[in-house]
């Protein structure tokens, strides 16, 4: 009681205190912005309604000692009643009046009227087997909409071949065709090209914003994210079943068995889970926790949208305007992926591991021995690692390097003696307590140029990002390295010390948080015996890949309104709600394993719907949704809805087959229509939903490029491995900016060249390559003069022609066989008549073969 | 393909716009106020307390350490007070304070609307650029001036709608800062950089030149054959007008670049002759040339200068700041005189400012001494100003604290000053929206407010 009387100035009851202290101040002073009077209150706060979790913040704000959070903003209240919020507060903040939902929108969808709605139906559960022209013809017959005839066999196979390689045919592949090979011979033969895997992967690629580089202010690169690109080549390849293949992007660092690739040698399934990590990063975040939050929700829209085609992102700030998707749902996935890490590790396989190991052990070893050396301490001064334990930092080591464990107090990549030896050893995260960490290593000399490229180093990573890099000076002794830690100080980091140098290595023996800028005084008691490691070629390389990682699992508080300065209850992890109402799984660690089995089994039907419309988009130019990212209530409904239904029920029963899918698809009447549309059907229906023709389409950026290299003759069939770097002009200015790459891109694909987010290649912006921002399942297709400046004067496209007609200048009819290597038809009289007139009047063939390439069937595809 | 009227709208605006343009203009709200934005990009963040918004507390205060704690900074390592190196002078009938980084900006304040209380969300350089151009801190999203297109098109014929000089700097973010985000690529920012050759691929190589109209003159041959076999496909007309369009291009921009019609009294005025004003000083003029021949948006990017990482003086402050300010202050006043004496300036919006401004405090290394200062970021409260189509001159709009930290004062959100300036120009900042990822997406995203107070 007493405690009570000191804390109430007056005696009143709690109910009363506030009736009589706190409720009319709110009511006067905050509601006019805080409450239901207002359609949107600002900051997402409610003062007419209990707040419990915002007390504190709430007296911080009208205190004004916060010079950012002063409220109200007209003016300081009185002391008086400023003392009465206090004491409120102090005692519970009790609030009689009846609580309502923290964050009042506009009721979207309920969860009960959503699971009604199209996309998240059930599919049947026996699919038809009817064709997909018997689809077709049924809505067009009810319009009575005639179809376009059937197109020219040199067409069709124009056609099949760009869509499923993303190269023209080559005169033997029409001949062959023209002589009467059947058309599925040609289907079967597209589909097992390698070049399928190239053309499919791509259209992957743009799902999940594949970058190579962190743009943001310096545009550092993202190690081994080819990795991923081929990855994704080899699965479309191997025709990978889809829901494995979704399942392997979730959790494929998590499954119990995970696929080993085809040469034995090292884990495909990790390799998937890359694709969390595409997105932009910044490498100075003021706001670590922000950044965190703007992370984690660019990987929720990518992972919602690819997989699902829904825009979960926009339940960030509040409940989905128009979908079934309550703020909750989006904050209990944020959970999943804020227990979700990165780190950069060996994924051998366990033969693989074997095999290195075992040649590591026939290494005669090599006289290292650091010696004695004692560090002494200065005041304030932490030894935060000496490497006598690693279990004390929770170090985890990865490929065979720092497989042996530290000796005498240092770990040494080099091992018993072989600097071929790789691998990276991570430490626990912590928070950088300190202003200088002084690292004593012995290690290869670095090149401080190559940032986060030098392949054998000491890294601070810190909020993710790779800050500060410790190099060796190659001098065979333990030296001290410092760096301030400017950006580092306060936030999350971990140390990474990593060798991937089959000639280098690395040793590191202290690591000392210090508020010295000089490293401490070293008393070396014993010299050290120090021998270079020598050659050992026969260990086998390792494997690295940048892959998802469990973190400790926590869940999120949601954030209100978005913001992470305003958080309310935390939400436990779980999946969209629409999909699986009422008992969610049991969760293990992040919950990434249950996530990838929702996805592909309660999920499954939408999940099958999304994919199966995207390769419909591929092959017939627009989906059967239209909307492909969008399968929501502002999404487009799609004209065709039992083929869809009926494909994607078939695409789950057929064991998730994309080749088997698409191989019907290519084979149908509908994909053999020619573009030429009937008049009255054109009219009838303008969109052609009903497919009465097939759509003429212009070839994507790199398949322009493509062709080009292919006809040129400069195309080069290599596949995999690092990405070439891109051709960049003078044009091209700005931080990050790279050493130019060979400006054909060496003749390789497009796909390899390397997406460097700030340095995109501009011949393929004009062509709407798109943004590595988030998920683009439909490019833009603009069509702009610069596209005709491009192939006019661009140096790349002068330099192919000019290959391309050196190439052909000696044949017999070197603008016949132009036409067909361009065209894949030959030349009718009127154009072999101009082509004579302009080689006579002085045109060059190098000149002829520029005209082509600008030609508008070089663009579009019949 | 896409529906005809879909089609013509993506393929509208482009660089050289088509004819039917401005038939098929998404079009102004209500009557514009401007016709055309000039932004003068201070790329780095230049200082508002050594600027536009003086504080005679921090001199008195210099050296002692801020009476409340500041919030997290870029490097944030201090928290001391640093003065103003610089005098503050007032200037005509508005007697708006200037400093001595601006003295010929100063002869023009009556034309300024100095907003002192701007806010931005971001202290890094790329996401702060990339939030002042687009709304969002994140890449990817179009920009003010691709927005501007998109909603109005573009009154030039010959050239792009939305152009960007730069004289060799590109802010952190890159040509992301000027894209097209989600809107079709047609209304990115085309960066002019300096130099006869301002845009990669505009003309052939030289060795290239004397073909090209014969090889111009086949393709047109050839063309009606291709579409006879294709049959009548819109875009695949568009692609081979854009021939002619791109042929027009090439000679209108080497007429735009021919300062030799200039005068030599504007070449003074912009400050064409001397060493430090000549590259800013062209911009100025260019973008004085752009306005007449009707493009929309024209940003000006700061020139860079030896020894110097732009506008962001983490140290040396007092030294580059002058360097800087040398560089752009008499092109400015010159482009703000040159607009005004031929009537450009009424119908024109100019917008000078950083993406953000910068600390009150010192920022110093291990061992600083008093020419090594700098001023770290600061989003929280810095000067932008405004001057010409629609807005009101010669006032100062909002306030910091006594210490320029914070915007106390008619604080302007960046939001807020893209919806004025869409608001100058016809366009309801609420009503300019394009559907993306399942909602109608704006340049303000679910914010702002038409600044009402500062409008003419």
């Amino acid at each position: 009681m007493l405690r009570f009387i000191l804390l109430f100035p007056s005696v009143l009851l709690a109910d009363e205190f506030f009736e009589q202290r706190i409720r009319p101040v709110l009511a006067e002073k905050c509601y006019g912005c805080h409450s239901a009077q207002v359609s949107e209150p600002k900051a997402g706060l409610r003062l007419d309604a209990p707040a419990p979790h915002i007390t504190q913040k709430l007296l911080q704000a009208i205190s004004y000692t916060d010079l950012r959070l002063r409220m109200p903003p007209t003016g300081k209240l009185p002391d008086a009643v400023i003392a009465d919020f206090r004491a409120w507060i102090e005692r519970g903040a009790p609030d009689p009046r009846p609580a309502v939902n923290a964050a009042p929108v506009k009721p979207g969808l309920d969860l009960a009227r959503g699971r009604k709605f199209w996309s998240f139906q059930p599919l049947p559960a026996t699919p038809s087997r009817d064709s997909i022209d018997r689809f077709l013809a049924a809505k067009r017959q009810a319009k009575g909409l005639a179809t376009a005839p059937e197109a020219s066999r040199r067409a069709w196979l124009r056609r099949v071949t760009f869509d499923l390689t993303g190269l023209p045919p080559t005169k033997a592949e029409v001949d062959a065709f023209l002589a009467g090979a059947s058309h599925e011979s040609v289907v079967d033969r597209l589909l097992a090209s390698p070049h399928y895997g190239e053309r499919w992967a791509r259209h992957w690629l743009d799902l999940v914003r594949f970058a190579e580089t962190n743009g943001h202010e310096y545009d550092n690169s993202k190690l081994d994210a080819w990795q991923y690109r081929d990855y994704v080549i080899r699965a479309m390849n191997d025709d990978l079943p889809f829901n494995r293949f979704v399942e392997e992007h979730v959790a494929g660092d998590l499954l119990a068995k995970p696929r080993v690739s085809a040469d034995g040698k090292f884990l495909e399934s990790p390799l998937a889970t890359s694709f969390y990590w595409f997105g932009e990063v910044l490498n100075s975040a003021t706001d670590s926790v922000k950044s965190k939050a703007d992370g984690v929700d660019n990987q929720i829209d990518v992972l919602n949208k690819a997989f699902l085609g829904l825009t979960v992102a926009c339940a960030r700030c509040h409940d989905h305007k128009f979908d079934p998707v309550p703020t909750r749902d989006y904050y209990g996935l944020a959970g999943v992926l804020h227990s979700t890490g990165m780190r950069e590790v060996v994924v051998d396989s366990p033969a693989q591991v074997a095999a290195i190991h075992a040649a590591h052990l026939q290494v005669a070893p090599v006289a290292r021995r650091p010696g004695r050396a004692k560090i002494q301490l200065r005041p304030g001064e932490t030894l935060w690692e000496d490497f006598d334990d690693l279990s004390r930092n929770a170090w985890h080591a990865s490929g065979e390097a720092f497989a042996l464990g530290p000796r005498e107090g240092v770990v040494d990549s080099a091992g018993r003696g072989a600097s071929e030896l790789t691998g990276s050893l991570i430490s626990r995260k912590f928070r950088m307590p300190n202003h200088y960490v002084h690292i004593r290593l012995n290690a290869s000399q670095g090149n401080k140029d190559l940032a986060e490229r030098e392949p054998v180093r000491v890294t601070l990573v810190a909020d993710e990002y790779k800050s500060l890099h410790y190099l060796g000076k190659g001098q065979g002794k333990f030296e001290w390295v410092t760096h301030r830690m400017t950006l580092p100080y306060g936030r999350t980091c971990y140390f990474e010390i990593v060798d991937r140098s089959r000639t280098g290595q690395v040793a590191v023996d202290a690591i000392v948080f210090s508020e010295e800028k000089d490293p401490p005084p070293v008393s070396e008691e014993e010299p050290a015996v120090w021998e270079a490691p020598r050659p050992q070629p026969s260990i086998p390389p390792s494997t690295f890949g940048m892959v998802a990682w469990d973190e400790s699992a926590q869940d999120t508080k949601l954030h209100i309104r978005g913001s992470h300065q305003n958080l309310g209850e935390p939400v436990p992890r779980h999946f969209l709600q629409v999909i699986t109402p009422g008992q969610q799984p049991a969760l293990t660690g992040s919950g990434r394993l249950e996530l990838a089995q929702w996805l592909t089994h309660d999920a499954s039907a939408l999940l099958a719907r999304v994919y199966v419309n995207r390769i419909w988009r591929h092959h017939f130019g627009e989906g059967l949704a239209r909307s492909v990212d969008n399968f929501g209530l502002t999404g487009e409904r799609p004209e065709h809805r039992e083929l869809l239904d009926t494909l994607a029920a078939r695409f789950i029963a057929d064991g998730w087959s994309t080749k088997r899918l698409q191989r019907e698809i290519v084979l149908s009447a509908a994909y053999r229509m020619s573009s030429r549309e009937d008049p009255a059907a054109a009219k009838a229906d303008p969109r052609n939903e009903l497919l009465h023709h097939y759509p003429v389409r212009r070839l994507e950026a790199e398949a322009i490029r493509d062709a080009m290299l292919a006809v040129s003759g400069t195309l080069d069939r290599q596949m995999y491995g690092p990405s070439v770097t891109p051709y960049v002009s003078a044009y091209q200015i700005g931080r990050g900016k790279p050493k130019s790459g060979p400006l054909d891109g060496a003749g390789r694909r497009s796909i390899y060249i390397e997406v460097r987010r700030n340095f995109l290649t501009p011949l393929f912006l004009a062509f709407d390559y798109p943004l590595p921002i988030s998920t683009i399942g439909a490019r833009n297709q603009s069509t702009v003069p610069t596209q005709a400046l491009m192939l006019m004067n661009n140096e790349f496209v002068l330099g192919e022609a000019a290959r391309w007609a050196a190439r052909v200048s000696g044949a017999k009819d070197p603008v016949a066989q132009m036409y067909q290597e361009a065209f894949s038809r030959p030349p009718d009289a009127r154009e072999q008549a101009e082509a004579r007139e302009y080689l006579r009047q002085g045109g060059t063939l190098a000149g002829f073969a520029h005209v082509l390439f600008n030609s508008p069937e070089f663009l579009y595809v019949p | 393909m896409y529906r005809r009227r879909d089609f013509l709208c993506r393929a509208a605006n482009g660089f050289g716009g088509l004819a039917l343009l401005q038939m098929l203009a998404r079009g102004a709200h209500f009557p514009a106020k401007a016709k055309s934005v000039i932004y003068l990009y201070m790329d780095g963040g230049p200082s508002q307390m050594d600027s536009f918004d003086p504080k005679p507390r921090l001199r008195a205060e210099h050296g002692q350490t801020l009476p409340f704690k500041p919030p997290t900074t870029v490097f944030n390592i201090s928290d001391q007070i640093f003065g103003s190196p610089y005098e503050f002078k007032r200037y005509g009938q508005s007697g708006t304070p200037v400093s001595e980084l601006f003295p010929e900006i100063g002869t023009c304040v009556d034309d300024l609307c100095v907003i002192r209380s701007m806010v931005a969300d971001h202290s890094e350089h790329t996401a702060a650029n990339y939030f002042m151009h687009s709304g969002s801190g994140f890449q990817g999203r179009p920009s003010m001036g691709a927005w501007v297109n998109y909603g109005l098109g573009s009154e030039s014929q010959n050239l792009p709608g939305f152009i960007v000089l730069e004289s060799g700097l590109i802010p952190p973010g890159g040509i992301d800062c000027f894209g097209s985000g989600f809107l079709p690529a047609s209304y990115q920012g085309t960066v002019f950089r300096k130099g006869d050759h301002p845009v990669a691929d505009l003309q052939p190589p030289e060795r290239e030149a004397a073909a090209q109209r014969q090889k111009l003159a086949l393709l047109a041959k050839l063309n009606p054959g291709v579409v006879a076999r294709f049959g009548e496909v819109s875009e695949m007309d568009a692609t081979i007008r854009n021939y002619e369009l791109a042929f027009r291009m090439q000679s209108a921009v080497p007429e735009l670049l021919d300062l030799r019609q200039e005068s030599n009294a504007t070449r003074a005025l912009y400050g064409l002759d001397e060493t430090d004003t000549a590259e800013f000083g062209r911009e100025c003029l260019l973008a004085r040339r752009l306005v007449e021949r009707g493009v929309r948006f024209i940003e000006l990017l700061t020139p860079p200068r030896t020894g110097l990482d732009r506008w962001d003086q983490h140290s040396g402050l007092e030294k580059g700041h002058r360097i800087n300010a040398r560089a752009v202050d008499r092109p400015i006043a010159g482009l703000l005189k040159d607009l005004k004496s031929r009537g450009l300036l009424d119908q024109t919006l100019v917008i000078w400012g950083g993406e953000f401004g910068r600390t009150p405090c010192a920022q110093m290394g291990d061992n600083a001494s008093a020419a090594s200062i700098g001023r770290d970021h600061n989003p929280y409260g810095f000067t932008m100003w405004l001057a010409g189509g629609g807005i009101k001159p010669g006032i100062v709009h909002g306030a910091t604290d006594d210490y320029g930290y914070f915007a106390v004062e008619n604080k302007v959100h960046v939001h807020d000053l893209h919806a004025t300036m869409l608001h100058l120009l016809g366009l309801d900042h609420k009503r300019l929206t394009y559907r993306y990822s399942g909602r109608d997406m704006r340049l303000t995203d679910v914010h702002g407010n038409v600044v009402r107070e500062i409008l003419a």
